[in-house]
């Protein structure tokens, strides 16, 4: 798969910090976590599912084995891991759309960070830091993190529904709740089918690997 | 507004909408390029009667409105027959090289919309070197002022915009047979009774004998264009058109949203082919043909208003964001409101009402409870509305805030200022049966963006044909989206109501697919410098 499965695309980004100012970049995400309404514009754009920074020191690289050599890095660097629903240009675009000073604060002490806007250059840079993700697996591949959100809404919704009924209550009265919980979901009940096609590119990694499967299957089917 | 666009550079078509410039009466002429050097002489004849965007608002100015216009734009493949260099080929957008056909898939253009039940001019192009489009040509024939209010004047009046539509015809035949070795029309367009014609025609609807800005299916249509910096003649009609600023202002968008060699909304040039003689002042156009489903639209609007608490015209209505006469929903949410509206729009000065039909937003409509999320006008320019978080009433929606007063976005309509298009569009063919979807009548439109892919292409993908940015998972925009193409399932929308009121939201079920695909490509609008540039065969990226 490329770097989309279903509904969501798996971004990841890393790209060097000098060792010494490191810190800040750490001081702004504490101050993030700090005070949840600088990361409000964040929140608000529904795509995401979730998005991470965080710092790997330049000592901090796993050495998993003696035969590995060792490394001596003149950079530390910053990790940035989302998933969200789309394209990878209309995730990267609504993030300079809406909240552009906030990924300069994030991105500042990068080495050779563009800035968020103009556009261009900034799509260039984080394409030339990203590491593509040739496997991706997604569990619930009709469902963005909205349909998520609405389903279990409507689940909660509607078992609080049940449990509020009772034998005497009066058809009028019944009727009258009922309407309540239409009103109550009316941004849920979206119908949840199949992406639109992301891109291009994608629909036919697709196509390719479905194809694939198919020449690999049908040795055995003749067999 | 300080910046001034060069308006006898750019082609009259990227800045006005005809129809509203008083030419009701449109011809769509489709060519293919034969031969490179002889074609390149047609272009240099017709580049001679382009009609520019210069100022026809001042007195000096109306002396210089044409008796018809004809403006003139390329295909990818046309553009490669009339010898471009390959260096600067490469640098149009691949989605404008591959051509519409090839997005079908982005698009949605499936089931009764695909390719292959397109108009045979449509259909055939890209399967043969003859049958490519290669050269559009668009003409509008001037309607004059009629000489009596009556309903004579006015028939004498639309006489005369048709008879100027067939002057610039007889002239632009003229030139193809001078240039006959080197370009040739390409026929294929479907009439009412299946008949090929050599061009598609498109016309104002009149309506007891007075022109309207009606559709077929009785909508008003093409209010909210967009307004760019630096065009003179949209100066006063920035509200509602232009971009929403912090506390509810407008500005004009950038004017390299919609051509090169401006600077666009993220402030840089948009990527555009060089050298920058050949795409400055240009733009790119989609032209698409779009059949309506008169008799299914109605029958599905008189199935569903019997139900509906408000009444069918209430929810035909809701299905696109204004009542039929245009009234906003936002603004005149009930038939009373909407009475009080037109009262007042019919005292209002043009340009006061040209301001009354746009100037609003749906900061008091966050919920969705007077123009519903799934709405064409909400799903095709939202205008502030996307920075919407759920709030704390079940089933409402509010602007999602940092502080008191500020968004959570730099600015509110961080989502939507670049997703804009200027649509150029008139309806075409007649509805004789009201109760039929038979013979061919719609709307031909051509949209105008710098960027095809982040501007039609995602609003036509993510907004009409799916439905997340607007939480409401798949579920399409009502009329346009391309529902049921498999024939197996019909789509639904919600219609929201005042979440803290007692009504009861109404879900219109098994929507039938409303408007069908019936051709259409990506274009190039060069500027008049470009035009001459091709014409001459002396492009050089170096």
């Amino acid at each position: 798969m490329s770097n989309v499965a279903g509904k969501a695309y798996a971004m990841n980004v890393i790209t060097p910090v000098r060792w010494y100012t490191a810190w800040l970049n750490k001081l702004y995400f504490w101050a993030a976590v700090k005070f949840p309404s600088t990361l409000s514009g964040l929140v608000t754009l529904s795509l995401i599912h979730y998005a991470r920074w965080t710092i790997i020191g330049r000592k901090s690289f796993p050495h998993l084995d003696h035969r590995q050599p060792k490394e001596t890095l003149k950079y530390s660097y910053m990790l940035f891991f989302s998933n969200f629903n789309g394209s990878w240009e209309q995730y990267v675009d609504s993030f300079t759309f809406a909240i552009p000073s906030g990924l300069d604060l994030f991105w500042k002490w990068n080495v050779r960070y563009s800035k968020s806007v103009p556009l261009t250059p900034f799509h260039d840079y984080i394409q030339y830091n990203q590491i593509e993700t040739p496997h991706y697996y997604n569990a619930y591949p009709l469902a963005s993190s909205n349909d998520v959100k609405s389903a279990a809404n409507v689940r909660a919704t509607l078992l609080a529904f049940e449990r509020a009924a009772s034998q005497d209550e009066s058809d009028e009265a019944f009727q009258k709740r009922y309407h309540g919980l239409l009103r109550a979901l009316q941004h849920d009940l979206g119908e949840m089918h199949p992406t639109p096609i992301v891109t291009m590119a994608a629909n036919q990694v697709e196509k390719r690997t479905q194809w694939q499967s198919r020449v690999f299957e049908a040795p055995n089917a003749q067999s | 507004m300080n910046k001034k666009l060069e308006l006898a550079d750019i082609q009259g078509n990227v800045l006005r909408a005809y129809g509203r410039f008083g030419y009701p009466a449109a011809r769509y002429v489709c060519l293919n390029v034969k031969n490179e050097i002889r074609g390149r002489d047609f272009i240099a004849a017709v580049t001679e009667r382009v009609t520019t965007a210069i100022d026809w608002s001042t007195e000096d100015g109306k002396k210089l409105k044409p008796n018809w216009t004809a403006n003139i734009a390329f295909s990818y493949q046309g553009l490669r027959k009339l010898g471009l260099p390959r260096a600067s080929l490469v640098e149009f957008s691949p989605e404008f090289s591959q051509g519409m056909k090839a997005r079908k898939d982005i698009l949605g253009d499936q089931g009764p919309s695909a390719p292959e039940n397109w108009d045979p001019v449509w259909e055939r192009n890209g399967k043969d070197f003859e049958s490519n489009v290669h050269i559009l040509i668009t003409l509008n024939g001037l309607m004059p002022a009629p000489v009596t209010e009556d309903a004579n004047g006015m028939q004498e009046a639309r006489e005369a915009s048709l008879e100027h539509r067939e002057q610039a015809y007889e002239w632009l035949l003229e030139v193809v047979k001078e240039h006959d070795d080197g370009v040739a029309v390409l026929g294929g367009h479907c009439g009412a009774n299946g008949e090929k014609f050599d061009y598609q025609d498109a016309d104002v609807l009149f309506e007891d004998g007075m022109p309207t800005a009606k559709e077929h299916f009785g909508y008003h249509d093409g209010i909210s264009d967009p307004v760019i910096e630096g065009v003179p003649y949209d100066e006063g009609r920035v509200e509602g058109r232009g971009k929403l600023l912090e506390g509810g202002k407008w500005a004009p968008l950038a004017t390299g949203e919609f051509l090169f060699g401006h600077i666009d909304e993220a402030h840089e040039y948009p990527p555009a082919p060089r050298p920058i003689l050949l795409s400055r002042n240009g733009t790119y156009m989609v032209f698409r043909k779009l059949h309506e489903n008169v008799g299914t639209f109605n029958a599905f609007l008189s199935e569903h208003g019997k139900k509906y608490p408000g009444g069918e015209e209430l929810l035909a209505a809701k299905f696109v964001g204004r009542w039929k006469d245009g009234t906003p929903l936002v603004l005149a949410p009930n038939e009373e409101k909407r009475k009080a509206f037109q009262d007042k729009l019919k005292e209002a000065s043009l340009e006061e009402q040209e301001r009354m039909l746009s100037d609003f937003s749906y900061e008091d409509d966050m919920s969705g409870a007077k123009c519903p999320f799934s709405a064409h006008m909400r799903r095709i320019n939202p205008r502030g509305s996307l920075e919407q978080v759920a709030g704390e009433v079940p089933g409402s929606m509010i602007r999602s805030m940092k502080g008191e007063n500020e968004g959570a976005f730099d600015t509110p309509g961080a989502l939507a200022n670049r997703r804009r298009i200027m649509r150029r569009g008139l309806p075409y063919g007649t509805v004789s049966d009201r109760t039929s979807d038979k013979g061919n009548h719609g709307i031909v439109i051509m949209m105008l963006n710098a960027n095809i892919n982040r501007e039609f292409e995602f609003v036509q993908q993510q907004w009409i044909n799916y439905g997340n940015d607007f939480k409401a998972a798949n579920d399409k925009e009502i009329l346009l989206g391309n529902h049921n193409i498999d024939g197996k399932s019909p789509s639904k929308a919600v219609i929201q109501v005042d979440p803290e009121s007692d009504d009861v939201p109404y879900i219109v079920s098994d929507i039938p697919l409303l408007v069908e695909t019936r051709g259409g490509d990506y274009f190039f609008v060069p500027s008049m410098t470009a035009l001459r540039l091709i014409a001459r065969g002396v492009i050089d990226p170096t």
